[in-house]
């Protein structure tokens, strides 16, 4: 039930190097790290420090970081930011979005980052490379509960906790008036 | 004996899909994959009704729904050359905004969402393939 990879040249890539070439091989980044050197200086299209600056002027909630970890590894930072109702949340991503324009004001070919929910307005995911953004209104983030997910970092399945208790043969409890059968 | 790999193929019209996430839904069945002629593949999105479902879930059986590929027999490549293919075809359910409709998700998902624009399944499942 696990994923069968099959690679042409080699036999077997190990995982972090695959998420490495992945991660490169992500075409509008790939671009944008060969055009731009030249007049700014980021190599992500969104700073950490760009964006707790840009939360913290729009006035979001309950804003939390998290670095990656073995949960999300594909992105050096998740943050998670809550808006008061859904056209705060629009707002938060609208903003965002503003200053990766206003940082690439030079280039003649805009690269902005990945919105995800922005019809809906519940949840709004900003992908930006080394950094995610998810903006939820309050209903959305208590429902989903996202850093219960990513903080408890222990895998949720318990599997085989109890192996020794599970192959004890235990004496059958008799409720019924029958008496016990002898063998 | 010579072990033949049997040829896999899309998610189409009446295939029965897992569904991996806690939204209540067991099993889904395609009506209908709404990108590509001849059918869904990894990362797509399809139309389904719910064929089995858990009593107390929140969607029954015979809603129909909308859910996103998260794993497919059927390989599917990648930039660098590799292949990814699953033992099974299973599926997250999201409504029509593409919001999930489950908290969690269960089980291995691909990276190929992240490029689908299906970012919130891969921040709400265990395990990235």
């Amino acid at each position: 039930m696990w994923a069968a990879l099959r690679s042409n040249s080699s036999r077997f890539s190990p995982y972090s190097s695959l998420l490495e070439q992945w991660k490169l091989g992500f075409p509008s980044f790939n671009h944008k790290l060969s055009s731009s050197s030249a007049i700014s200086n980021s190599t992500g299209l969104l700073e950490l420090q760009e964006v707790e600056k840009i939360l913290n002027d729009v006035r979001a909630d309950n804003v939390k970081v998290i670095p990656g970890k073995k949960h999300c590894d594909w992105a050096d930072f998740t943050v998670i930011a809550t808006g008061r109702s859904t056209w705060h949340v629009r707002n938060i991503a609208q903003a965002l979005i503003y200053k990766v324009k206003q940082k690439q004001k030079g280039t003649n070919r805009l690269v902005l980052p990945s919105v995800e929910g922005q019809e809906g307005g519940k949840w709004i995911v900003i992908d930006s490379g080394k950094v995610v953004i998810h903006a939820l209104d309050e209903k959305a983030r208590e429902y989903y509960n996202l850093e219960d997910l990513w903080t408890t970092d222990t895998s949720e399945k318990e599997p085989t906790q109890d192996l020794e208790k599970a192959m004890v043969k235990i004496r059958r409890k008799n409720n019924s008036k029958k008496r016990a059968q002898k063998v | 004996m010579i072990q033949i790999e049997q040829q896999r193929s899309f998610i189409q019209m009446r295939t029965v899909l897992k569904v991996v996430d806690n939204s209540g839904a067991k099993k889904v069945m395609c009506i209908q994959a709404l990108k590509g002629k001849k059918g869904a593949r990894l990362g797509d999105t399809i139309v389904a009704s719910v064929k089995e479902a858990y009593p107390n879930g929140k969607v029954k059986k015979g809603k129909v729904v909308y859910g996103v590929v998260v794993r497919a027999a059927m390989q599917r490549g990648r930039c660098d050359g590799s292949e990814v293919k699953f033992d099974d075809n299973a599926v997250v359910l999201v409504d029509k905004q593409g919001q999930p409709i489950g908290t969690r998700v269960f089980g291995p998902v691909p990276h190929e969402l992240r490029k689908k624009k299906h970012v919130k399944i891969l921040s709400l499942a265990g395990h990235i393939a």
